[in-house]
């Protein structure tokens, strides 16, 4: 086996060009935003634990300590941890493998990659030093961000530093997987986690770059002046709108198809089943979300004003996206039926997801229609469908992701009833948190606001649940988080194949793969696929 | 290392660079430090202290990131000439982003084009002086490759540094023109015209200097005798995009 540098050497960790290592690289700067983000959740929800003034020093100035925890929450949680942790992490560590190549095609760009991630995060960071924090969400939207005293470059900046990662990181995985595929690995051989990427880093290396485009003219505006965004001297504030949403709404599905690719993987093996509907879930959903992902960013400015027959051509569109994840859904339960499933850790999370999947999907059908997402839009009902469709579904994607491949990344098992306890911890507190959400929002809470003292006095009580909730998910995440750490150091030997999968990465490597991947070249016949357990 | 011996060593060895990692530190000190520095902090010492580090880390990083791209074996040969047209998609739709601002104000101004401010009397004729120069440089750098393909170095070298210096005169253009407008009082605040013409031609004289830089790259390779066909390829194709791109500046920014 190929080990032959033993022991850990810090410049083969910092110089590396390694896809695994790059990897865990993404991963441990992925999970940093997430720990810091999620900190800004929780003091988000403790300011929110009554109305008034809570931790927020008075009612002044409150806002704009509020905005810059809203600001720091979004743009991590999504920018540093959600992406960076499905398409970065997970894709860079499961690709080549999966695919059985040695590497991705350019492994120097890949290290580039995950080194501008790591200063997108150092940017991002630097919120907490600076005495003009940025405080603009993670939407930047004009005139605020232009005329605001907060620092907006360096918002700029970490969406530039992000957004360069994420192309170099698209180009490089696209060719990799168009042409250092096993020889005799068709496409439909495929795992279905290797479509995913492949499907949503199309839409990256298309979007990304409108959004970097927006957001330079945002730093134009700012700092040179100029009248992009200004109506008063020709511009248009909506312009910026339509240009950051024509990314931010594909970027949705850049998290969401990476993680049911996860779950795929970890319901075909432990219901040791083939994907239900392999053909329909490729082509007719996950190809046929590449398709129209580019059509639906108007619904996000339902309320900036618009013509109607737009609204309604939008709503249309909108709707329609439930056609390809309703037939990626139904593959994914369709490969749970009559297996004989094993019920693990990752298991726990895919069965969550599933759930998670219903609630979060049927809550964004009466937000996709106008009349209803007038009433429905901006109140706290669309926080708490986002999150349960993106923030939780997916990061329980990265979570079931990490505990399946745990085995092999570490060559460990993790401790499973720590695994299983902080399982139930995110779960229910997630619940605890979001559906107070659901209800007042129903009742006309509104996103963004810091102080509700003049809303009805019942409101707070739902708060207080939802704060608990948050404490509880909090104990979750330390478990979870904990429970790699420890069990990367001090856990049991992990055999070369403990779920019996039948994918590449579990089969022909080394546990954990060594430099190369794998001991000799791998072919592939005619018949083979990643779940052939028939 | 002979090719042998590197490619026995990839299986036994984790693969290492530093050239990315000083990139990304010269990039993060020169660009975002330098910028926020100087716009958001007006200081004018830790702009000089932020490019005084980053650029060298960014040299250094491309010069060592060149001399392993020409002497290692790449994972799998002849993938840099598809990669390079998947990045320049990706720049096709950063330069629609901006396009497609420029038209709506333009469109939404209707009639009161240009708005009050823009000097009636533009220089039109330095534009078409600018396009024939960087026509040429694209021509004289096919030359180029032509002469490599049949191993002429010395003539490559010639034909490549005709092209730099092509491609320098237009950048030349552009700070003459900048400096013109500039004493005529038209300045990016100026308008929504202005705002639009600095930005457009400003993002793709960035390109220009990038397209440039990788020209100067191989030159200095080619001095010390080595080139590699992919390379060649790759900054000659990413030449041609910027000069495509230019036709659209042209036409929409300043004849329209």
């Amino acid at each position: 086996m190929s080990t032959a540098s033993s022991g850990f050497k810090l410049s083969e960790w910092i110089f590396t060009t390694d896809h695994k290592r790059i990897g865990i690289l993404y991963l441990i700067g992925s999970i940093a935003a997430f720990a810091v983000a999620g900190i800004m959740a929780l003091l988000i929800r403790i300011e929110q634990s009554a109305p008034g003034p809570t931790i927020v020093s008075d009612a002044f100035t409150g806002g704009d300590q509020y905005n810059v925890w809203l600001y720091f929450h979004g743009a991590a949680m999504i920018l540093g941890f959600l992406i960076p942790g499905l398409t970065g992490f997970a894709a860079n560590y499961l690709l080549p493998l999966m695919i059985g190549a040695k590497d991705v095609a350019f492994p120097r760009i890949n290290a580039l990659s995950v080194w501008l991630f790591w200063a997108g995060i150092v940017v991002a960071l630097l919120t907490f030093i600076v005495p003009d924090k940025p405080d603009i969400m993670w939407t930047g939207y004009p005139p605020y961000s232009v005329n605001t005293a907060g620092n907006t470059a360096l918002y700029v900046f970490t969406v530039h530093l992000m957004g360069f990662s994420s192309i170099l990181a698209a180009v490089n995985f696209l060719v990799t997987i168009i042409y250092m595929r096993a020889p005799g690995m068709g496409w439909n051989q495929l795992n279905m986690f290797v479509w995913s990427c492949f499907t949503a880093l199309i839409i990256q290396l298309i979007f990304v770059p409108v959004l970097a485009s927006a957001v330079t003219l945002l730093l134009f505006d700012r700092y040179l002046g100029t009248h992009f965004f200004d109506p008063a001297n020709g511009g248009d504030v909506l312009l910026y709108q339509n240009l950051f949403w024509f990314y931010s709404h594909p970027a949705v599905y850049v998290i969401f198809l990476p993680a049911m690719g996860i779950f795929y993987e970890i319901f075909a093996t432990m219901a040791k089943n083939p994907i239900f509907n392999y053909k329909a879930a490729v082509y007719g959903g996950m190809c046929f979300i590449v398709l129209i992902s580019g059509e639906v960013w108007v619904h996000h400015l339902y309320y900036s004003g618009m013509p109607d027959w737009l609204r309604i051509g939008q709503m249309v569109t909108t709707l329609m996206i439930s056609v390809p994840v309703g037939l990626m859904t139904i593959s994914l339960f369709g490969t749970l039926y009559k297996g004989a499933i094993t019920f693990n850790i990752p298991m726990y999370y895919g069965t969550a997801a599933l759930y998670l999947l219903l609630i979060g999907g049927l809550t964004g059908i009466p937000l996709a229609m106008t009349v209803m997402s007038v009433h429905l839009g901006e109140t706290s009902f669309t926080h708490a469908h986002f999150h349960f469709i993106m923030g939780i579904f997916a990061t329980f994607a990265v979570f079931a992701g990490v505990d399946f491949w745990f085995p092999k990344i570490s060559g460990k098992m993790l401790n499973v009833s720590q695994g299983k306890l902080g399982f139930w911890f995110n779960f229910i507190g997630v619940n605890i948190t979001f559906w107070p959400l659901f209800i007042i929002g129903v009742e006309g809470m509104p996103r963004r606001y810091w102080d509700y003292s003049q809303f009805p006095a019942h409101f707070a009580g739902y708060h207080k649940v939802a704060t608990i909730g948050a404490f509880i998910v909090a104990i979750g995440m330390v478990l979870t988080i904990s429970n790699w750490i420890i069990s990367a150091i001090k856990g049991e030997k992990a055999p070369n194949n403990p779920w019996g999968s039948n994918s590449l990465e579990w089969t022909h490597t080394a546990t954990p793969p060594g430099p190369g991947n794998f001991p000799k070249p791998v072919t592939v016949d005619a018949d083979w696929t990643p779940y052939n357990y028939k | 290392m002979s090719n042998a011996a590197s490619a026995h060593a990839h299986a036994h060895h984790w693969e290492t660079s530093a050239a990315p990692m000083l990139i990304v530190g010269g990039v993060l000190f020169s660009v975002v430090f330098g910028f926020v520095s100087w716009f958001s902090y007006s200081n004018i010492l830790w702009t000089q202290i932020c490019a005084g580090i980053g650029v060298p880390l960014l040299l250094a990083g491309i010069a060592i990131w060149t001399a392993e791209a020409l002497t290692q074996k790449p994972v799998m040969e002849g993938l840099t000439p598809i990669a390079l047209p998947f990045f320049i998609v990706s720049e096709v739709f950063i330069f629609m982003g901006i396009f497609a601002s420029y038209w709506t104000m333009r469109l939404s101004a209707g009639p009161n084009w240009p708005p009050a401010g823009t000097p009636t009397d533009m220089n039109l004729v330095l534009p078409i002086i600018m396009t024939i120069i960087l026509v040429s440089s694209s021509a004289t750098y096919h030359i180029a490759e032509e002469k490599i393909k049949h191993s002429d170095l010395g003539g490559f070298r010639l034909w490549l540094l005709i092209s730099i210096v092509l491609g320098a005169i237009f950048l030349g253009c552009t700070i003459y023109e900048y400096q013109h407008l500039f004493h005529m009082n038209f300045k990016p605040s100026t308008n929504a015209y202005s705002t639009a013409f600095y930005s457009i031609t400003g993002f793709h004289a960035s390109h220009v200097v990038v397209g440039l830089g990788s020209f100067l790259t191989v030159l200095i390779a080619a001095m010390a005798g080595r080139t590699n066909k992919y390379l060649t390829f790759c900054v000659g194709l990413y030449w041609h995009f910027v000069d495509v791109v230019w036709f659209f500046v042209v036409s929409q920014v300043y004849y329209w």
